[in-house]
């Protein structure tokens, strides 16, 4: 059936295509068509169902809600793998700011005969 | 004994209070440069640490222990006259010994990088299971038979100042020691192995990280795309 082999096809590429251009501002510009497209579609799937229900025969799934449920799954697929990336972006620049935040107040040894004061080592961060 | 001065041990620490003390002033009777970085302990670990003549560095959250490892170095390499650097685990699985023998190779061979092994020699010390899973990792992965790598998961390495400088550890839990492997082939970095011994305490196997973990290693491993920046 061809519905299959399209979904299969969307999920591969769409996993490709963010592993590989994640971050960049075409990626992004990217999201922003895919949404708006999305939106289009959407309105066009309220405004005449029939249409829907065509493109669904035209491609194998019997009708147009099957369709949709379709490329829901395909699409919160791509959310999931979308929202992970982000995270672990964050979790690298947060990383980076606490890793900062650690050299900046590091403690050096305090020499074994002089009175007690914390001292702070001079300033590494600055090295990557 | 050789003058130990260029080389720093890296300690991460995360809740090890009971043993870091001990750990660390055996350790610092052989090599007098140790920085402990404390990934946001929550059981005094930094006290524990503060008396005993380390370098301290503190996460101000947990982060991870390769995110510790990565900031040890990076404290570790801007100071003057650093070398070589040794990470070394808190919770006292490893030898000093060991790692004398490893310095002596390191600076006697034209190598950047040995990597600890539980395999060399009689590994009938180590716990069935997990000796079976470690087995399986080098089995499946073709980088670690290309670098002639038996044991990419031992947390106790030794490298030059090369590779101190280069290193840039992004994933911060427990996928670092594979990305390790990943930046030796990727860097060309000359790797070799020396046989170690792992103290398998009740203490060091309660902490230890639980097979389970190799799971999540595995998949961070797979979607290591942060490396990239």
């Amino acid at each position: 059936m061809l519905i299959q082999f399209l979904l299969i096809a969307a999920v591969i590429v769409l996993l490709v295509f963010f592993l590989k251009n994640h971050g960049t501002t075409k990626t992004a510009a990217g999201v922003k068509i895919g949404f708006l497209l999305f939106l289009v579609l959407a309105v066009v799937a309220v405004v005449r169902p029939v249409e829907v229900s065509k493109v669904a025969e035209f491609v194998g799934v019997g009708r147009g809600t099957d369709l949709l449920l379709y490329a829901l799954v395909v699409a919160f697929g791509f959310q999931t793998i979308n929202t992970y990336l982000r995270f672990k972006e964050l979790e690298l620049r947060y990383a980076r700011l606490a890793r900062a935040i650690a050299l900046r107040n590091a403690e050096a040894p305090e020499p074994a005969d002089a009175p007690a004061v914390v001292e702070r080592a001079e300033d590494p961060a600055h090295t990557a | 004994m050789a003058d130990q001065s260029d080389v720093w041990l890296v300690v991460p620490v995360y809740n090890e209070a009971q043993v870091i003390a001990d750990v660390v002033r055996n350790a610092l009777q052989t090599f007098p440069n140790i920085v402990c970085v404390d990934d946001g302990s929550r059981d005094g670990s930094a006290d524990a640490i503060r008396g005993t003549g380390a370098h301290l560095v503190q996460h101000p959250v947990n982060l991870g222990q390769g995110a510790a490892i990565q900031t040890g170095v990076e404290y570790a390499r801007a100071r003057p006259g650093a070398e070589y650097f040794v990470t070394f685990d808190a919770d006292g699985q490893h030898q000093v010994a060991d790692v004398v023998r490893m310095l002596e190779r390191l600076r006697a061979e034209p190598v950047d990088i040995i990597v600890g092994t539980r395999f060399k020699g009689d590994a009938s010390h180590i716990p069935l299971i997990k000796r079976v899973v470690l087995r399986t990792v080098v089995a499946i992965s073709p980088r670690l038979r290309k670098l002639k790598l038996s044991d990419a998961h031992n947390g106790l390495r030794v490298f030059n100042k090369k590779v101190a400088d280069e290193l840039r550890i992004t994933l911060n839990g427990m996928g670092h020691a594979s990305q390790i492997v990943d930046m030796i082939s990727q860097r060309g970095w000359r790797v070799t192995e020396e046989q170690v011994e792992i103290l398998y305490t009740e203490y060091s196997m309660s902490k230890g990280q639980s097979l389970i973990n190799g799971v999540n290693i595995l998949f961070d491993s797979a979607l290591k795309t942060g490396s990239r920046r």
